[in-house]
Order: structure tokens, then C-alpha cells, then sequence
């Protein structure tokens, strides 16, 4: 249905003049900022949802990196010690009379006991490993440490048990290519 | 290369209601002109018609926005939807007006064909009038200010924004034939108070 047939030719031309002047007029600016306002109210937009390394902060992401390069470290030791572990050759300990010797004198330099005489002397299949330590650890037991040899390595020869344990050491000074004892 | 086709109302609403607030600003952005336009004529009569106006603009797409009003797309176009809103919000500012006026002006109902009648606007400050600098423009605003709202509203709709006899009537929610007859009586009463400007 056409219910306004020919309908600019019906438009009355003393509008024409007020159509003009209206043709630009918007509402307010104000209007549209508080609509939007409201939009935002009635639509909340969700907050991205933070990834787990977005929520760790600087100082954490300082810890966790420090953590992960000593457990690095460590394997990498691990990893160079273990298989001198597995080749060293077990040594038996010299017998002297019915009792085994707690120190076994080797080029002159003993072992250094880590433990009681009587673990040593009841310890059955003690073996013998060769390994570096850093010397920085061995400050406790009086090797001399300056800051040009911090970061060196001791080559040590461990009396190690049966089970794991180490039993004795023996350290040898690769400045002066000679076994120290305590 | 041809630029893809602008989305229609019903999708800037479905949009809308997904929370798209860009979508939102669209829809305002493409039907806030004539909406306002519409108000401001509507109210032209009263000192803060451009007050009014923008009152009625942001209360009609908030209502779109909380579903206080409910468009429905088979019942027509988003636009004529949205006069339709405006017109009851402008007739219940009108009422509240008279309530607070005190103004009682018995036999001017809605259905009243047969009898017209001649508002009374506020001379003073009307915001319209400093808007208009083209005189002929101000003496047509102001005799529609003039007239009766129910013949307002069907001129208003009629002439200045293109709509049908039978879109009009959805606006104004009455039949065709009243929207007829409005429109003749409001542009007789037009004619004759703008004589001068046609001669």
C-alpha cells in the first residue's frame, strides 16, 4: 500500500527553508558520552585474564631465575662427577696386623677423616674416587683461598662407602703438584 | 573497489547486545539527527526545548540500551521505532508540565479534530530561534511551534523527516485516516498564519 503517492511533490516548499537550517543540528556531545557510560555499566568488559608469567613480578622473575641457574649448576656437576664415580677403582684399605689403617700414607700425604674412626674401620667395601671440588667450599677446612684462585677447582680423591658416603679426603694442590693434608 | 556495505540497525543491535559498545555508538551516531531534530521541533514551544530535546534523545536510547523499550523489527523500521519513543516521552514531559502549570485548557483531547487550537510558546528564550538565522526558517518553526501537539507531531513527520501516512500512523498509533486528517488541519493552520510569508 502507498499511502503517500508522489510524496515530494506533496512536501510543502515552506519547509524547504527550515529543512536547511535544521539539516545539521546533533544532540549534544554530552549525550553521547553519558550513553556510552552507561553501555560501559551495563556491559562491563572483562579483564584480560593475565597469563602465569604476566603475574610474576621483576623481582620474583629475579628469584626464579636465580634458583633455576643453581639447580643448573648443580646438574651440570652431577653430571661430570657422576660417571668418575662409576669408573673409579675401589681401593682396599692396607691392612696392619688383624685392623685396616684409618690413613693410608700415599706419597706422603694422608686422608683427611670425615667421618668417626670406627664408621671408617667397619666400612667393608670402601672404593676409592677422584673428583674436583671448588676450592671455595674447602675454606672450612683450612685450604688457603685468595681472590685469584676463588674460582679455581681442587682435584680430591674421596674414600667413599658402600652406601654413598664419603669417608675420608684427600685434596691435592695443583699450584705446588703436591697432595695437602690438613 | 566498492566499500562493504554498512551493517543494518538489527545488526548494529545484535551487536549491541553482545556488548559491542562500538556498535552501540553507531546505531546512536546514525539515528541521534533526526531523533533530535524531531525532539527539539516537538518541544519547540517550551523555553528549553534544546534541554527537552536532548533529555528525550538520551532517554530514548537508554531505554534501547536496558531494554526499558523493546523494538521489535517485524513491527517496523528502528527509526520510526524511535520517534515513536520520543513522542510518548515528550507527551508525558508535556503532562508533567501541565501538572506542575497548573494549566488546564478543557477540549483539546487528542481526538479533538474539530477544534483548533493555537499553543502558546514561550517567546522568550527559545534556543531554537537562536539556532535558525534564516528568517523564513524561523517563522515556519515558529508557526509549527503554534500549533496543536497532535498536528505537530503528524507535519513534523511528515514534512521534515519523509515519513508515510501509514508510518506516522504507527508512530502516533493511530489510523491512517486521522494522520490525514491532522496533517490537513496543521498545514491549513500553517498556511494561514504564514500567509505573509507566501505572498
Amino acid at each position: 500500500m502507498n499511502s503517500r503517492p508522489n510524496h515530494d511533490a506533496g512536501r510543502d516548499p515552506l519547509f524547504d527553508a527550515l529543512r536547511a537550517d535544521m539539516a545539521t543540528l546533533d544532540t549534544p556531545p554530552a549525550v553521547e558520552q553519558a550513553l556510552l557510560q552507561a553501555f560501559a555499566k551495563q556491559y562491563p568488559q572483562p579483564t584480560p585474564r593475565r597469563r602465569w608469567y604476566q603475574a610474576w613480578s621483576p623481582r620474583g622473575w629475579a628469584l626464579g631465575g636465580g634458583l633455576a641457574g643453581a639447580a643448573l649448576a648443580l646438574v651440570a656437576a652431577f653430571s661430570v662427577t657422576l660417571p668418575r664415580l662409576q669408573q673409579a677403582p675401589s681401593i682396599e684399605l692396607a691392612a696392619a696386623g688383624n685392623r685396616p689403617l684409618l690413613v693410608r700414607a700415599d706419597d706422603g700425604d694422608p686422608f683427611i677423616a670425615l667421618d668417626s674412626a670406627e664408621r671408617i674401620e667397619d666400612e667393608p667395601a670402601p672404593r676409592m674416587v677422584e673428583t674436583e671440588v671448588p676450592r671455595s667450599t674447602l675454606v672450612a677446612l683450612g685450604l688457603p683461598l685468595t681472590p685469584d684462585n676463588a674460582g679455581d677447582a681442587v682435584r680430591a680423591e674421596l674414600l667413599v662407602a658402600s652406601d654413598g658416603e664419603a669417608l675420608a679426603l684427600r685434596l691435592h694442590d695443583e699450584s705446588d703438584e703436591r697432595w695437602i693434608a690438613n | 573497489m566498492t566499500s562493504p556495505p554498512a551493517p543494518t540497525d538489527i545488526d548494529l543491535l545484535r551487536a549491541t547486545r553482545s556488548g559491542r559498545a562500538d556498535a552501540f555508538a553507531a546505531l546512536y551516531r546514525r539515528h541521534q539527527g533526526p531523533l533530535y531534530r524531531f525532539a527539539l521541533l516537538r518541544c519547540g514551544g517550551a523555553g528549553s526545548a534544546a534541554n527537552s530535546a536532548a533529555d528525550v534523545v538520551q532517554e530514548a536510547f537508554m531505554g534501547l540500551l536496558t531494554g526499558r523499550f523493546q523494538f521489535d523489527p517485524l513491527r517496523g523500521q528502528l527509526q520510526h521505532f524511535l520517534f515513536g519513543v520520543a513522542r510518548n516521552l515528550i507527551l508525558k514531559l508535556e503532562e508533567a508540565g501541565r501538572r506542575h502549570l497548573a494549566l488546564v485548557r478543557p477540549g483539546t483531547s487528542d481526538d479533538d479534530e474539530d477544534e483548533l487550537e493555537l499553543d502558546l510558546p514561550d517567546e522568550g528564550a527559545c534556543p531554537l530561534a537562536r539556532l535558525l538565522g534564516n528568517e523564513s526558517a524561523e517563522q515556519v518553526r515558529h508557526a509549527l511551534a503554534l500549533l496543536p501537539p497532535h498536528y505537530r507531531d503528524a507535519v513534523i513527520l511528515y514534512e521534515m523527516h519523509d515519513l508515510s501516512y501509514a508510518d506516522i500512523a504507527a508512530v502516533c498509533q493511530i489510523d491512517i485516516g486521522t494522520v490525514r486528517s491532522r496533517l490537513s488541519r496543521g498545514r491549513a493552520a500553517l498556511a494561514k498564519r504564514l500567509l505573509p510569508l507566501q505572498a
